[in-house]
């Protein structure tokens, strides 16, 4: 850190323009400097750790505290644990977690893998708007596809015959609706790791006479591999922590994540939910530090010397390709088209009349549209205040003088939230933030701690994407602007935050659509005041007005759509206007 | 602002630089006075980029003093010294016109509008690119790139110009015909610069002085001619162009002994007990037909180099290898041939010698 004294100094900075001051008052071009003494930088930075600690490690520790105590508060070891495992929970919830969260798995990395082996390795026409398909699920809560689900193969779904009697409201109802909507995230990652192929290698494979079967496997799988395993991991995590898509068609078949709710909501037994959280806590977490360690040993197998792989014309290659995508994309055609198409339909299956009536939602339980109201203002919330710490904070870690030992320290509270699933998220923002001793607990039950708790939630992609998109610039940057007599911050202005806009875009997008859908972090934290869409589906589900929560589902992923839309429109200007000193850059 | 600036002296006193346990720079002395254009010339990790970023300001020396001019720079940051820097990927800012970025450093310290752009233009007329004002640095050339870079990091007039490996990302003739371009520039605005690169070709091309570093340390300062005919190491003798070494054992007084010949040097012999290695430039070898030298040697390979050849020859007697650069005339005339026999001489004048 600097040793430099401030006082003796300020004669050298920019002689003319700075504003005369009286004696006891530091100059403004001397505070100007002030602010960008190392030591101010490394302060800030130390803030962002306070806040990310106040934010996710704070309440996690008071959550594993909770479940080591009874209900009295005192300390009991792991008498809690043992209690949930001799009821019989570890064998039904955490088994049944980890077999239905691992064939999803399964299932889903495949079907991704081959979309996008569809999608890069062929030449099929529109894939631009195939992609779009192929992550429309996104857009969507996860309670969507189950609800859509029981309108298809329900008591009284259309297509329950095509069960041969099995019931969808258990494990295959699960695993369909968490393949659903966990399906776009693999195919992003694979797609990524799929699209920038070396076409050298093709070529080699070429040139020694392998066939496309044994190309496929010593050149396309092993390109892939990390994106694979990346898939995985990320997919079952995802599958493991939800909570939505059990809950609306679970039916008797516990998982861990629905026993939480059970505890906490249903029994009001908090270190019971505690407990049932920690268990939920470490496949989360072991998939996360797996991961780490995968990523780690990957390496950048394209440089800049790689020559893009084109596919060459091939109908035969085409044809399997199209073959891969159609069952994906009727699939999930299939679940929005039943979910749009329920919401309309005045009382299933009695009155197939289309109607807005299921859109009158001032008529049943579960906030009405002072919920939706309350989603966009959390979502527009979440957005602005959450883009803006993301990206101020990866700024400071990435482009300001640091000690090594505090951007550590910050990276591991950034990514941390990756490990830890929304419910047990929200449930220990209950026990940190509703404790009578915590001095900021008036803001239990605002929109505001939903606010900070959806920010913590998805933090991590967030703070990967500014990361990213800052390493990019050139690492001069501030070194140019300080010669030049530009403060960092000014270099920020001019030039890094022009820069840097598309991942702002991206980073905006991800947030507002992710609050707006999401359910886990959030079903313990709501208010009276502060009732949520996402949350208003589970209530409306729960009590049976199982139409509205369709529309109201359909409402969610329309606005999600028309986000998208305007950040399409707003990347496409920017792209636009700024061409001109893009060319050659990419 | 005039167009000709006062270049500052600039006193390096004692610098040291730890990473970790690793010693970066060790007791680095050294004065570079106003108008100068001295060069940092070194092996990749000698430490050269270290000393121009602790003069930048950019990194911290664990000890040592630096002064600019009267004034003590030692621990100012960046921002309060007063100097200009190229970086080796020019670091222009994309999306900003070639205007803007040369106006980028006027208007952080608050210049009047019609100031700056007079002096942009200005600038722009000196490194030779009004026409192309308003394009952005992604629609220009290497070469254009360069000298955006040089423009801007001249417009605030710095005492002091850092270059940082400023030619090394171009292509060979654009680099030739930007050395000489920099260097005149540099000449008419006075500026004191320093330069650092692994190009030797380049420091001796546009150098007043040469600074040649190994492994933290300072091994000769001195003008281009001096650190190439007077190496003050057996490094800085074999970083700089081609050497011979021969090894060999001092004897009495000038006298030392090559294999079971004894020759008298005129260079005087370093203060070593034991070995030491004599150093003879390929070009300084005379070669003589066969029969008529002091020392017999066979040729092994020939290497066409245009304007001159390199000679491999075996001395068959102390089973040492030479390089001797021949020009073709005298190859005909000595009817150099691979397996040939030829002789040689080790003109005494021409011996330098280190402790080995």
């Amino acid at each position: 850190m600097s040793v430099f004294d401030p006082g003796k100094s300020s004669m050298i900075d920019s002689p003319s323009f700075s504003t005369p001051a009286t004696r006891n008052w530091p100059t403004l071009a001397e505070l100007r400097r002030r602010l960008t003494d190392r030591w101010v930088f490394a302060l800030l930075l130390v803030i962002g750790c306070v806040v990310l600690t106040l934010l996710v490690l704070a309440p996690l520790y008071t959550l594993l505290s909770k479940s080591v105590e009874n209900k009295a508060g005192e300390f009991v070891g792991l008498e809690n644990f043992a209690h949930y495992l001799s009821s019989g929970g570890i064998e039904s919830a955490f088994f049944n977690s980890l077999w239905v969260a691992g064939l999803s798995t399964v299932i889903v990395v495949s079907l991704a893998f081959m979309a996008a082996w569809a999608l890069t390795r062929t030449r099929l026409p529109f894939t631009g708007w195939l992609r779009g398909v192929l992550v429309l699920p996104i857009l969507a809560p996860s309670l969507l596809p189950a609800i859509s689900l029981v309108y298809l193969f329900g008591n009284q779904g259309v297509l329950k015959s095509w069960l041969f009697g099995a019931e969808i409201y258990g494990p295959i109802g699960i695993i369909m609706g968490s393949c659903f909507w966990t399906f776009p995230h693999a195919l992003m990652i694979l797609l990524t790791a799929m699209d920038n192929a070396d076409g050298r290698h093709y070529e080699a494979a070429t040139a020694l006479k392998a066939s496309p079967w044994r190309t496929f496997w010593t050149v396309t799988v092993p390109g892939a591999r990390y994106g694979l395993v990346s898939a995985g991991f990320v997919v079952f995590t995802l599958v493991i922590t939800d909570f939505g898509v059990p809950k609306v068609i679970g039916g008797q078949f516990d998982v861990l994540a629905t026993d939480i709710y059970k505890q906490v909501i249903g029994q009001q037994k908090f270190e019971m939910g505690a407990v049932v959280s920690v268990l939920l806590l470490l496949p989360a977490m072991l998939a996360f530090i797996a991961d780490r360690y995968v990523q780690r040993k990957q390496s950048a197998s394209f440089t800049a010397r790689s020559v893009p792989y084109r596919p060459r014309q091939d109908r035969m290659r085409d044809a399997i390709g199209a073959l891969m995508l159609t069952p994906t994309i009727v699939f999930i055609f299939a679940i929005i088209g039943m979910a749009v198409y329920a919401s309309f339909v005045t009382f299933w299956p009695y009155n197939l009349q289309l109607s807005l009536n299921n859109y009158q939602f001032g008529r049943m339980d579960g906030g009405g549209w002072g919920a939706y109201i309350n989603s966009l203002k959390m979502a527009l919330g979440t957005m602005l205040i959450g883009t803006g710490l993301v990206f101020f904070n990866a700024w400071l870690m990435e482009r300001t003088p640091q000690p090594k030992l505090l951007t550590g320290v910050f990276q591991f509270l950034s990514l941390l939230p990756l490990a830890v699933p929304g419910l047990v998220l929200g449930l220990s923002y209950i026990f940190f933030f509703n404790h009578p001793d915590n001095p900021v607990n008036g803001i239990y039950g605002t929109l505001f701690i939903l606010i900070l708790c959806t920010i913590t939630h998805f933090y991590a992609v967030s703070h990967l994407t500014a990361v990213t998109a800052l390493k990019q610039l050139d690492q001069e940057f501030e070194a140019v602007g300080e010669s030049l007599n530009a403060s960092r911050w000014r270099v920020l202005f001019t030039v890094t935050l022009p820069l840097c806009l598309p991942a702002i875009l991206d980073v905006a997008l991800y947030l507002f659509v992710n609050a707006m859908t999401t359910v886990s972090a959030v079903v313990f934290l709501y208010g009276h005041d502060s009732q949520l869409a996402s949350v208003a589906v589970l209530n409306m589900d729960e009590a049976g007005d199982i139409a509205p929560a369709a529309a109201m589902a359909i409402l969610i992923t329309a606005t999600c759509a028309v986000a998208k839309l305007i950040q399409g429109v707003l990347r496409f200007w920017v792209d636009r206007s700024t061409r001109a000193w893009r060319q050659g850059m990419e | 602002m005039s167009q000709k600036t006062q270049g500052s002296r600039l006193e390096i006193q004692g610098v040291n630089k730890f990473f970790g346990d690793f010693c970066a720079l060790k007791d680095i002395n050294l004065t570079i006075e106003p108008g100068e254009l001295v060069c940092f010339l070194g092996p990749s990790g000698c430490g050269k980029t270290t000393l121009l970023r602790i003069i930048a300001g950019l990194e911290r020396q664990s000890g040592g003093l630096l002064h600019q001019g009267e004034t003590d720079i030692s621990l100012k940051p960046p921002r309060e010294r007063d100097f200009g820097i190229v970086f080796q990927s020019y670091a222009l800012f994309p999306n900003m016109t070639v205007t803007d970025n040369i106006a980028y450093g006027l208007r952080s310290i608050g210049m009047p509008k019609a100031q700056v752009r007079s002096r942009v233009d200005e600038l722009l007329a000196l490194v030779g690119l009004e026409d192309q004002a308003s394009k952005y640095p992604a629609q220009l050339s290497g070469g254009q790139q360069q000298r955006v870079a040089l423009a801007r990091a001249l417009a605030p007039s710095p005492g002091l110009l850092l270059l940082d490996e400023p030619l090394s990302a171009l292509d060979a003739k654009v680099r030739h015909h930007l050395r000489s371009e920099i260097r005149s520039l540099q000449k008419q605005l006075g500026v004191t610069t320093v330069m650092v690169t692994h190009d030797q070709e380049e420091a001796l091309a546009m150098a007043d002085r040469v600074v040649v570093m190994n492994n933290g340390v300072i091994e000769q300062v001195g003008t281009p001619l001096d650190i190439y005919q007077q190496p003050a190491s057996a490094f800085v003798a074999s970083f700089i162009g081609a050497m011979n070494f021969i090894d060999s054992s001092p004897l009495n007084g000038q006298r030392v002994k090559i294999g079971n010949r004894e020759l008298d040097l005129i260079r005087p012999l370093p203060a070593a007990d034991g070995c030491i290695q004599l150093a003879i430039r390929p070009e300084d070898v005379h070669l003589l037909p066969s029969g008529d030298g002091e020392w017999e040697g066979e040729v092994l390979a020939l290497d066409y180099l245009g304007a001159f050849i390199r000679t491999h020859i075996r001395l068959s007697d102390i089973e040492l290898d030479l390089v001797v650069d021949v020009d073709p005339r005298s190859a005909r005339r000595l009817d150099l041939r691979v397996g040939g026999c030829i002789c040689l001489n080790l003109p005494s004048d021409a011996l330098h010698c280190f402790a080995a």
